[in-house]
């Protein structure tokens, strides 16, 4: 500090923050620092004050790409725009909202199938799909897993859930005739995910390895090996060469009595492949959905003598 | 009447989903049928005057000339879903921490439990192995229930109703759906979980499930009583050819007693004249096989009837 | 929130503003809302927040609930207490009876005798014992420790660590590999600590 460069060549003092006319080089040291702090806070507190409305920060804008305000623009965009939301449309009839048309089954199922597949994953981290330990796997999730029977409980009665709903939705969608064209193809893909669906919870039943599974098990494929044609049992079958070590039951469960083999199938039908199959026909259901209009009503009555006559092909 | 054991049944946890359907069908039954019937009264109203049906907005819903036709999915449809949302995860975690998932004995291959029951969605299909044949219950009826759905769409020919409850305009569709999906669905469910005790015997509510409970039941088939019994007929083939003609006579009788359904009313007659051949073979069959469910029944259940149909490779 | 206006038929009178006291729920409704336009907005966004801190408590409690998930309460793994024998049982030197089945060396020289758990102190490889050089060799990096376990050439930081030891009430050796006593390079050796060898 004693060097001063300063033209007139004075040794500068502590404390003068004072800046010589000329700038630059004829600066002190200190005052250069103050003054480059100055601008530094200066900058610092305009950058925070920039995050009191973070929808203008670039990072924001980089994850949600369109505004979120209140105008109808951006309530359209944002559900246009997302990902997930955007299987719905951006509107919708006014009517349809109300609980009392649709009942909300379709979105329900929906939504319990992904907390089916939540809980079951998680469950999945406890359990070995083999006879030896699958058994003490479910008791071990009941007693020594922090939420182990919360999970188990959920995704037993989450199934059952599931089942009621669909069940609920078939009802609500034949009373409301919204099978009807354009959206008969839309019905055959309901009934497939509703077989898929039990398929699922059987599937599941045999997982636990208790008598209740086991039982069911058995009486469900005993009536596979009584399939006409495919089954050993069966009328015809024996005569197609149908034994109980090639028929369609043999092929369910991997041999001819429930056992490990059986076990470890169901575990793999039921965590892999009938949810991946599962989704492909949900994919297919909710597109058509759109495709075919949207939710079908409530619709404008129609009256008997408006029934136009059928095109003549 | 043993309230001890009729708790016990209804408090099982995995009998819980079917005590609630008990409320829930019949609750959205109505709800759906109260809307079906204010839509008919509305379609009623219209249908005396031309010039109403001409200028009103068509629907039981109320609308004004200026209000939007439409609403926005962001916010209105998207926080009744959420809503939806809460409400489900409160039911199923209540539920999840009130009652217990069944676990029993660990899997013994040598030990049947009793009664030893499907899963409850299942009891309906269970309970057909009373009457039938493990082949038919278990594989033929699954099929036909299921290609039975799929095929709806396809053999309504029905315009009215799309989008819409109504009851008037399709008595027929929503008389066969009821019949179907509450009485031999729901209800079988029902009897296989509450009523279907020990060795799967007949107990109504309140009976104590008693295991040493003994029945006498002789079930004779139909073609032994009639031909063996009463005219001293033992040939297999004239049996056969009994049963045949029997359940031919039957399917007859039930044609052409869904075709006089078919055609009672002028409404029911415009959409006959509307349905292809194709479409009209498909639904009296599946009508048919429907309604023989409750006649093999009501033969076994009252008449102690086992098969009506014997033959070497199948029998009904 | 404004009331719904009624339509009244043409001609009905409008009905009379009614005098009468006002009731416990109306007091208490009026005390605790004031339905005003001006604090309505403010009602809705109290209301619009509750719930945003009600849904957003519930997912915390849940991901809080999910990583304790985890962390489970008992294991199944193979015991860490067992015995090995009578202190007569083992000679001078290195034995190497119990290194499949237990993972240990047991060693004995004129203090004792120790338990020398076979995991090498680099990275957890199981060292190899050569008999011929009178050291143990790592297979991993080339670790190398004496015959009483302490490294002295490769990248092990430290000795390998030595198993509790006591004798049972019958006399047998109880190892106890949950407890281990360690030499941390530049601290205080523990080898020397009552448990970490027999003195037989």
């Amino acid at each position: 500090m004693a060097d001063g460069n300063g033209k007139n060549g004075n040794p500068v003092t502590t404390g003068t923050p004072a800046a010589p006319p000329n700038g630059g080089n004829g600066k002190s040291k200190l005052a250069t620092l103050i003054e480059e702090s100055k601008v530094v806070k200066d900058k610092a507190v305009e950058e925070l004050k920039a995050l009191k409305q973070p929808e203008k920060t670039d990072v924001f804008k980089s994850i949600l790409r369109v505004k979120h305000d209140e105008t109808p623009r951006s309530r359209a965009l944002g559900v246009l725009s997302n990902v997930f939301l955007h299987l719905h449309p951006a509107k919708i009839n006014r009517d349809a909202v109300a609980y009392n048309y649709t009942w909300g089954m379709g979105g329900m199922t929906f939504y319990v199938y992904l907390t089916l597949v939540f809980t079951g994953t998680l469950l999945m981290f406890y359990y070995h799909p083999s006879k030896v330990v699958a058994f003490r796997d479910i008791l071990y999730l009941e007693h020594d897993v922090p939420f182990g029977k919360l999970l188990r409980n959920m995704h037993r009665w989450g199934a059952h859930l599931m089942v009621i709903m669909i069940e609920l939705h078939m009802f609500r969608v034949y009373l409301t005739g919204s099978y009807k064209k354009p959206r008969e193809f839309n019905w055959v893909v309901g009934v497939l995910l509703l077989v898929l669906t039990l398929l699922l919870s059987f599937t599941g039943y045999l997982l636990p390895d208790d008598q209740l599974g086991f039982w069911a098990v058995t009486v469900g494929t005993n009536m596979a090996r009584a399939t006409p044609l495919l089954g050993h049992d069966g009328p015809f079958g024996a005569m197609l060469g149908m034994t109980p070590f090639n028929d369609v039951r043999f092929g369910l469960l991997g041999g001819s009595i429930v056992d490990s083999n059986a076990l470890l199938r169901a575990y793999i039908w039921h965590c892999v492949a009938i949810p991946i199959i599962a989704s492909a026909f949900m994919v297919v259901h909710f597109w058509r959905v759109r495709k075919d209009g949207g939710i079908s009503g409530p619709a404008p009555v129609m009256l008997e003598s408006e029934i136009k006559e059928p095109k003549k092909v | 009447m043993d309230w001890q054991q009729l708790w016990t049944i209804v408090s099982l946890p995995d009998n819980v989903p079917i005590v609630l359907l008990l409320f829930v069908v019949p609750f959205y039954t109505w709800y759906g049928l109260k809307q079906a019937f204010a839509n008919d009264r509305l379609i009623d109203q219209l249908e005396a005057d031309p010039a109403m049906a001409k200028t009103h907005h068509r629907k039981t819903q109320p609308w004004k000339p200026g209000w939007a036709k439409e609403v926005h999915v962001w916010p209105f449809l998207l926080r009744i879903e959420f809503l939806a949302a809460i409400i489900v995860t409160v039911i199923l975690m209540v539920w999840s921490i009130t009652l217990n998932a069944p676990l029993e004995e660990p899997a013994n291959p040598t030990l049947t439990m009793n009664p030893s029951k499907a899963p409850w969605y299942f009891l309906g299909l269970q309970e057909m192995l009373v009457y039938f044949d493990p082949w038919i219950a278990g594989v033929v009826m699954p099929s036909l229930i299921i290609v039975g759905l799929m095929v709806i769409p396809y053999i309504d020919a029905n315009p009215l109703g799309n989008g819409y409850y109504t009851y008037k305009q399709r008595k027929f569709a929503i008389w066969t759906f009821i019949f179907g999906f509450i009485v031999l669905w729901v209800s079988m469910i029902v009897i296989g979980t509450l009523i279907r005790g020990p060795g799967w015997m007949w107990f109504w509510p309140g009976m104590t499930w008693d295991h040493n409970r003994l029945i006498f039941e002789v079930n004779q088939d139909l073609p032994d009583i009639v031909l063996t019994n009463w005219l001293g007929i033992k040939s297999p083939l004239l049996k056969s050819l009994f049963g045949a003609t029997l359940i031919g006579l039957y399917s007859v009788g039930a044609w052409i007693g869904i075709h006089k359904l078919i055609v009672s009313t002028p409404l029911s007659r415009k959409i006959y004249a509307r349905m292809s051949l194709l479409q009209y073979i498909t639904m009296q069959i599946f009508m048919i096989t429907m309604l023989a469910l409750p006649v093999k029944i009501a033969l076994r259940l009252l008449f102690r009837i086992k098969y009506v149909l014997v033959t070497p490779w199948f029998n009904v | 929130m404004s009331n719904p206006t009624a339509e009244k038929p043409a001609g009905a009178p409008a009905p009379p503003p009614k005098p009468s006291k006002p009731g416990i729920g109306q007091a208490l409704y009026t005390i605790l809302t004031k339905p005003d336009d001006a604090d309505e907005s403010k009602i809705i966004l109290r209301r619009r927040r509750f719930v945003m801190a009600s849904v957003l408590g519930f997912l915390t409690v849940n991901l809080v609930m999910f990583l304790r998930f985890f962390l489970p309460r008992t294991l199944f793994e193979p015991k860490t207490s067992f015995r090995i024998g009578y202190p007569s049982d083992f000679g001078f030197g290195v034995d190497t009876k119990f290194q499949n089945q237990y993972r240990i060396w047991v060693v004995r020289n004129t203090e004792g005798i120790f338990v020398i758990s076979a995991i090498c102190t680099h990275l957890g490889c199981t060292p190899d014992w050569k008999e011929s050089e009178n050291k143990f060799k790592c297979p991993c990096h080339g670790s190398g420790y004496d015959p009483e376990g302490v490294n002295f050439e490769g990248p092990a930081p430290r000795p390998m660590d030595r198993a509790h030891v006591e004798l049972d009430p019958e006399g047998q050796i109880l190892v106890d590999l949950s407890r281990v006593y360690r030499w941390p390079k530049g601290e205080r050796s523990q080898f020397g600590d009552p448990g970490a060898i027999i003195r037989v």
